[in-house]
Formats: C-alpha cells, structure tokens, sequence
C-alpha cells in the first residue's frame, strides 16, 4: 500500500479542501495544523467523537478543534500516522517517543500505541 | 441546581483530603456538571476535548470506579427527575373512567408520545456521555469488566423509567399498549409511530436475569395472553353471529391483520406465536363448528359448488394439525352419503322391476345400470371439480375420496356389471347422437369408475357378454371405438386381462373370410345347395362365455339343420380335430310373414325363428299351447318365455296370446296373428338384449365367478410354489394376494382351502418338522 500512503501523505501535506483546523500546544508552543475530519474520524475512536455533529464548533465551515495537552511535533507523527500508517521512530528523540505513546493512549488509536510499545521493547 | 449537589455529597471521598482527591473532585465536578448540561441539551456550550480529557485523567489516576459510579449516580438522578416530572404526569387516566374520557386512547396515546421522547433524549445524551467517556469504557470498563458506559444507561433506564420501583410506569406502559392493540383490532385508528417506539424500546433494553430483551420478559406474554383471551371470545362470538364463508373471511381478514401488526411494530419472534394463537382460537376450536354449519358449512358449500369458499376453507384450515383431516372426512362421509342414495335409487327401482319382472317394459334394467353409472360418473365430476378448483389438487384428499367412492361402488354388488353395461350402451350402434370423441371421453372417465371395482373378475365376465352379443348381432359401433376400448382395459390391467376380449375380435374377423371361402364352396360344389342362406360365426369356446356343458339345446327346422350339416362339413374338412357346437340361443334370422294385410321381413332370433315356423303347419285360428311349443322346440323354459312375451306381449304382436296379459304362463295358448299390420316392411322384433339379471342368472354368474376364482387361486399357488419350493404359510398367502388382488380380493379362507386342495392332488405337502411350512412336489 505504500503508493496509498504516499498519496494520502500529500493529502496531508497539501491540503487545500481541509475542513478542521486543529490547534495543538499551548501558547508560545502552539501550532495549527490542516486536516479532514473524514480520514480523523475514520482513524481514531477518539475524532469519530470528538468530530461528531453534537460536538463540533464551526466557523464557516470550517472545523476548530483545540488539543493543549500535546506538543506540535508528536502531534505532526500522529497526524502522519493517522493518514499513511507509517511512522519512522528510529529519527525521532526518544522523549518525543514516550508522549507520542501516551498521546496515543489518549487518543485511542491502538494500533499506533501498539507500534510504539513494540518499538520501546 | 442546589438540589443536585446532594449526590455530589455521597461520591466524595471521606476526609482526609490530599491533593490527588482534590484534584478528582474537581474534576468530577466539573464533568457531572457536563453531564447535567447535556441532560439539559446544553451541550454546544461544553468543550468535548476538556471533557473527554478529564475523564481520560481520572480513569489515567485509577478513579475509573468512582467516575463510573459518579456517572451512574448522576443519571439515575436525572431519570429519576425524569420519571417524576415528565413519564409520572402523562399517566393516563385508569380504570372505567379512562374509556369514557379518552374513548379513543387518547390518553394511552399521548402517555406513549411522552415515552417516546423520554427515550429519544435518554439515548440521545448518552451517545454524547458515551463519547467524552470512550477512554473510561476503553480502559476501565473493561477491566473492570462491567458494562459499556450506554449499556449501563440502557440498564439505569430499564430500572429507573420502564421498571420503576417508585412509580407504577410498567403498568401503565404494559396496559396502554395492550389497550392501543386493542383498539386497532376494533378498527380504531391508532397512531402506530409511539407503540412502535415503546416496543422498539422494550426491544432494545435487556433482562438482566434471562439476558432476554425486556419486550420478551416483561410484554410478549402478557400480550400472547390478552390476545388469547380477546381472540377466544371473538370466536365464539363469530360462529355464533356469521355462516361459515364469513366465518373465514374473519379469520382470513384477523390472521392478515396480526400479520401486518406484527411486522408493523412488533418483534419478529412474536409472529409465529400470535398466529398460533389466532389459529387455535379461531380456527382449531372451531373446526367442526364451521365445518357442520348448517346451511354454510362445508357440505352446503360443496352442495352448492361454492368454489371460493371451499378453497377458503382449504387454505385456512390446513393451517392448524387437523384442520385437513376434519375436511377430508367430512367430505368423504358426504361422498358416501351421495354414493349411498345413488345406489339406493338402484335397488329400489331393481327390486320395483323384480315385481313384474316379466313384464317386457322396454325400460329394462339397463337403463337402471346406464342411470347409475351415470351419476356415478357426475359425482366423480363434482369431486374432480372440487379438488382441481378448491383444493389444489391435494393428493391427500384425492386419496381418500378414492376411497369413498371405491367404498360405495364396492356397496353395489351389481357394480361390475353396471359399468359393463354402461359401456355397452356407449358402444351400442346409433345411439344418442354422440360423437366418437364424446364416447371416447365418456368411456375414459367410465375407466376411472373401473378402478374402483374389487372384483374385476366378475367385471370382466359381464364385459365378455355384452361384448359378445354387440359383436354377433352386429350392434357395435365400430371395431375401433371396440378396440379403443379394449385398449384402456389394457392399460389398466395388462394382456392377460384382455387377451380372450382380443380372441374374440380375432374369431369374427376369421369368421367373415371362412363365410367367404364357404360361399365360394358352395358354388363350386355339386352338393344341393341350402334353401336358405347360412352366416355362422364360428367362436374359440376358451374365448367366448357361452357355456359348453350346458349349451342350449332346441329343434331347429330340417332345412335349417341340413344347411348347418354342409357347413359343418366344410368346415371339418378344412379344421380336422375341432369340434362345433351351436349356439343356437345367440343366432337371428330373416323370414317374411304374410299376413291378411301384406307381407313383411321379420327380423327375429333363432328361437322366435323356430316358434313361429311351428305355425306354418296350422290351419287359421288354430293354437298352440305353451306346453306344446315347448315340447315341440326343445328351448330352455327361460329363453322360451323371454321369446314368447317379445312375440306376443310386446310392440309388434306377431302371436296373440290367450289370456291375455304381460307374463306368459303355463297353459297359455299361443294363435297367429293374421291381422297384424304395421307401417314398415321390415320388422325387427327386439329380443330382450343386454339387461340386468335377474336373481338367478346373477346367481349363476356368480357361481362360474367363484369356480374361476378357484382355478386362478390354484394357479397363483403352483406358480409361486413352483418358484419357492418351500413356503411358510402366511407368506404363501400374502404372495397370493397380491397377485391376484389387480383381478379381486381372495380372501384367506379361499386360499387356504385351495391349498389343502392342492395338497391332497398332490402338488404340495406340508414339510414334516414344520406343519405350516409347504413343500413344492415336482
């Protein structure tokens, strides 16, 4: 699958039809990053709620979602993860690896906090 | 909100309170206050992310047990409230009072609208409360292995709203329901979206005990139960008020109606039960009921061909075990009925004639047979038309009316003969004006009759002489339709049935070719020929029934017994070895009579022949008794008489008989009758052919049946035997009866005694160490 994930990627990275915009961080920290709620929901338990017509707070059309309690750069794997299903450890700082593991936890997206846990191990 | 901070109270941890329980009480705080607004369809002010993560902390700091406990203490408050402010006021209003002030359910109707929106918020908000706890039901539900935090409000709603242990909302709920199914079944309009919403409901709440849905514990039998009960008195209400086909009609339109129902708003599971139960109530219990009604049940129904109705009840009643079975009885005992007056027609209108059984009435018993076969035949129509129209050709009715109608033709003992003689009336020349394919059709239907006869036998005995007497006097309609006829005989019961029947069409085709070569004889020959010209048919005795050791004996004239003698001669010299006998009792001749007015061709028997020569030799006026005629003649006293009574007592008097009178007696005197005119030239007088007979011929017939039925019994032995070499007894004789029961039913007694028989003659033995064991002897 890996020309799936390849596209996929793009979508992320050259988002032009996004429709949430995720705020990531806190403060000085913070960062947004561009996404479609569709593949968010269709990946993660956590989004399928959080993204859901009850929830939601849209400015023409437009999704805003805010995540203090992780760091930009574990989210940016996360985000990676969550459209390719791939994700290289081996280049990250493994203290970037320990959040990425809980933020995983956090978000229920098991088969990434599975991968993690093996990798750590 | 002051009244909801009590159970904020009861989850608080006690004392001591460090830094870590703070932080939980806050945060449950916060989250329970969440809840409320969702409760309160607030949620758009709620942040799902703070909500989510806060849960998501507690469950991450081991308070996944409080949480889940606050969680439930909190949405048993709201149900609480709930039942209490909103399910407790819609209450209808009960008792008798309820029908007068809410005649159409208005009431019941309106507590299910308040139900409904009780339940679409209840799972509403907790498919919102399910969302920001996905972690705790992820990680601590599952751990702690109780349920998913929307199947614990499944379970809180279940106790706290449909069971209340505080309010009577079951009741209310269970009666407003089986109060809308009610009026619906009392045509009332009712508004099917809030019962289907209830029952949709108790459908998808679960009983803890019997892990059943609620609808099966706490509503399906209550249902089934009142359904039982109103269906109960309904039944006997309708076959009280309605006839049968509306009877059925009801049940048909109720059995619909359940049907819709349930696929409406009820659970699947329900529809077998509840159409078993509309079976049994308005079906099973009254089965006989319907079935007797007097002027509507099923046999006015088949009386009057009511084709709908029938197949109505067909179709309804085969729903229930015995539903057919009842049919089918009923109707094979009224086929019985029907069979059983047709053949007391027949003996009443047999045992009249018996009274002036001499009497030469043209209506002979003929007519008698001709009648009854042919009503046989329409009473066959009637049932075929039933079962092809009514009941789907089932093979289980076509049996047993099989059986019916074998049963009463079987009554009949003058059965085989009737239908004989009803197929020598169909094939009899210039009939009716029937076509050859309406003959056909008849004699094929007439072959469905002979199916039903037990004694083929005797069937086929009967058919032997009127086939005979068609073909020597030259009645048949055509070899053809002869033929036809014979062929069906063949296929219902093989060659052997119908080889002699065949051997008889053989003689007479042979019979013409030898009247040929004797013609070309004659002329040749220098012998004196006859005075009279001669046709003899000369027949096989094996093939034919005349009766050889008894073969009727009679003087015939000179020049008749002289041209009988050249014929024999020819006929010897070309067939050494055979021996002819005549038959004189089956013969016809052509004499001209003159009489005072002018003269005529007489056709007439043999034996007539030979009586009215004996005036030739008379002076006017002079007469001849009985007795002499008798003496004279030599014919045997019954065909004398027969012939006697078509000469002198019938349509053309050719003799007039002193006294006078229909039946001729001894002592009776016999003159010519000179002044006898009739219109035509040519006179056929009718000798009494083809009627039913009378005691004692049947009498006869049926001895020379049972001596045949002995010698084919005795056949069947020795051949099987013959195969066997050994045989135990009962065995014997159930291989015998089944190779012989295409032609009759030997019974066992006959058998046995045609073994001992055989035995004594030394074709069998019985073995020596076993007495009910028989040994072939070569």
């Amino acid at each position: 699958y890996s020309k799936l994930s390849n596209d996929l990627f793009s979508i992320l990275n050259d988002a032009d039809d996004y429709n949430v915009i995720i705020k990531v961080g806190e403060n000085e920290n913070a960062k947004e990053f561009h996404a479609h709620s569709v593949i968010l929901r269709a990946r993660s338990p956590y989004f399928k709620g959080a993204l859901s017509s009850c929830w939601i707070e849209k400015k023409n059309d437009m999704i805003f979602y805010s995540k203090p309690n992780i760091a930009p750069n574990v989210f940016d794997m996360i985000l990676r993860y969550i459209y390719t299903g791939k994700l290289e450890l081996t280049e990250q700082p493994s203290e970037d690896i320990l959040e990425l593991l809980i933020a995983s936890d956090e978000l229920l997206i098991e088969e990434l906090f599975d991968y993690v846990q093996v990798y750590l191990i | 909100m002051s009244s909801r901070k009590q159970p904020k109270g009861k989850i608080r941890p006690p004392k001591k309170p460090n830094s870590a329980d703070a932080q939980f009480n806050d945060n449950w705080d916060r989250l329970a206050q969440a809840i409320r607004e969702i409760h309160k369809k607030n949620a758009s002010i709620l942040s799902f992310e703070e909500l989510y993560r806060n849960a998501y902390n507690m469950v991450l700091h081991k308070n996944g047990d409080k949480l889940y406990n606050g969680v439930r203490e909190v949405i048993t408050q709201h149900l609480e409230e709930v039942a209490v402010s909103q399910v407790v006021p819609a209450f209808p209003l009960s008792g008798a009072s309820s029908s007068q002030t809410n005649p159409n359910g208005a009431g019941g109707a309106n507590f299910l609208k308040v139900l409904k929106t009780v339940w679409e918020d209840h799972t509403t908000c907790m498919l919102m409360i399910r969302d920001i706890l996905m972690y705790m039901d992820r990680v601590y539900a599952k751990t702690a292995n109780v349920p998913l935090v929307y199947d614990l409000g499944l379970d809180l709603f279940r106790d706290t709203i449909v069971r209340s242990q505080n309010y009577p909302i079951q009741n209310h709920l269970l009666e407003v329901l089986l109060q809308q199914i009610k009026l619906e079944r009392e045509n009332e309009i009712i508004d099917r979206t809030n019962v289907k919403a209830s029952i949709d409901m108790l459908l998808e709440l679960t009983d803890a005990s019997t892990k059943d849905t609620v609808y099966a514990t706490d509503f399906e039998n209550k249902f089934l139960e009142t359904s039982s009960e109103y269906y109960r008195v309904e039944g006997q209400m309708l076959v009280g008020e309605y006839d049968a086909p509306e009877y059925m009609k009801k049940v048909d339109k109720r059995l619909n109606e359940e049907e819709q129902r349930v696929r409406h708003y009820l659970s699947q599971t329900t529809e077998p039960k509840i159409r078993n139960i509309v079976e049994e109530e308005l079906i099973s219990k009254h089965l006989k009921t319907v079935i007797e009604m007097e002027n509507s049940g099923l046999i006015p129904m088949l009386r009057n061909e009511k084709m709908d109705d029938l197949g109505r009840m067909y179709k309804l009643f085969g729903r229930v075990v015995k539903g057919h079975d009842e049919m089918k009885s009923a109707i094979s005992d009224y086929i019985r009925e029907l069979g059983k007056a047709i053949n007391e027609t027949v003996t009443s209108n047999t045992t009249a004639e018996g009274g002036n059984a001499a009497s030469g009435d043209k209506q002979t018993g003929a007519t008698v047979a001709v009648r009854w076969v042919q009503e046989v035949l329409d009473l066959k129509d009637k049932f075929d038309k039933v079962q092809n129209l009514a009941l789907s050709n089932d093979k289980a009715f076509q049996t047993s009316f099989n059986e019916a109608f074998e049963y009463f033709i079987n009554k009949n003992s003058k059965s085989p003969e009737f239908i004989s003689l009803f197929i020598d009336d169909n094939l009899k020349k210039g009939l009716k004006g029937k076509t050859e394919e309406e003959v056909d059709s008849v004699l094929d239907k007439t072959i469905t009759l002979f199916r039903f006869i037990g004694e083929k036998d005797v069937f086929e005995r009967y058919y032997k002489q009127h086939l005979a007497k068609r073909l020597l006097l030259g009645r048949s309609v055509s070899d053809d339709a002869e033929r036809g006829m014979i062929g069906k005989l063949k296929v219902e019961c093989g060659y052997q049935f119908t080889t002699k029947l065949e051997g008889m069409f053989n003689d007479m085709r042979i019979s013409s070719d030898t009247m040929t070569d004797f013609k070309e004889y004659l002329d040749k020959s220098v012998l004196e020929k006859p005075k009279l010209d001669l046709s003899v048919t000369v027949l096989t005795s094996t093939f034919w029934p005349m009766n050889l050791s008894a073969s009727p004996r009679c003087n015939l004239p000179p020049e008749l017994t002289k041209a009988c003698g050249t014929f024999q001669n020819f006929y010897l010299g070309r067939h050494s070895g055979r021996r002819l006998t005549w038959q004189s009792n089956m013969g016809t001749a052509d004499i001209r009579g003159s009489f005072k007015a002018r003269k005529h061709e007489l056709n007439v028997s043999t034996y007539q022949m030979v009586i009215l020569l004996m005036f030739n030799d008379k002076q006017d006026g002079e007469s001849l008794s009985y007795e002499q005629i008798k003496g004279e003649s030599d014919i045997p006293e019954a065909d004398l008489k027969r012939n006697l009574q078509s000469l002198a007592c019938a349509k053309y008097k050719i003799l007039v008989k002193e006294p006078k009178g229909k039946e001729i007696n001894p002592g009776d005197q016999f003159n010519f009758n000179n002044d006898f005119t009739a219109p035509l030239q040519r006179i056929k007088i009718q000798t009494v052919a083809s009627k039913v007979e009378s005691e004692g011929e049947r009498k006869e017939t049926r001895e020379k049946v049972e001596e045949a039925r002995k010698h084919q019994t005795e056949a069947a032995i020795v051949r099987i035997m013959k195969d066997r070499k050994t045989m135990e007894h009962n065995l014997l004789i159930a291989e015998v009866v089944k190779q012989l029961q295409s032609r009759f039913m030997p019974n066992p007694a006959l058998i046995k005694k045609r073994i001992e028989a055989l035995i004594e003659r030394e074709y069998l033995e019985r073995a020596t160490g076993d007495r009910r064991v028989y040994n072939y002897l070569a």
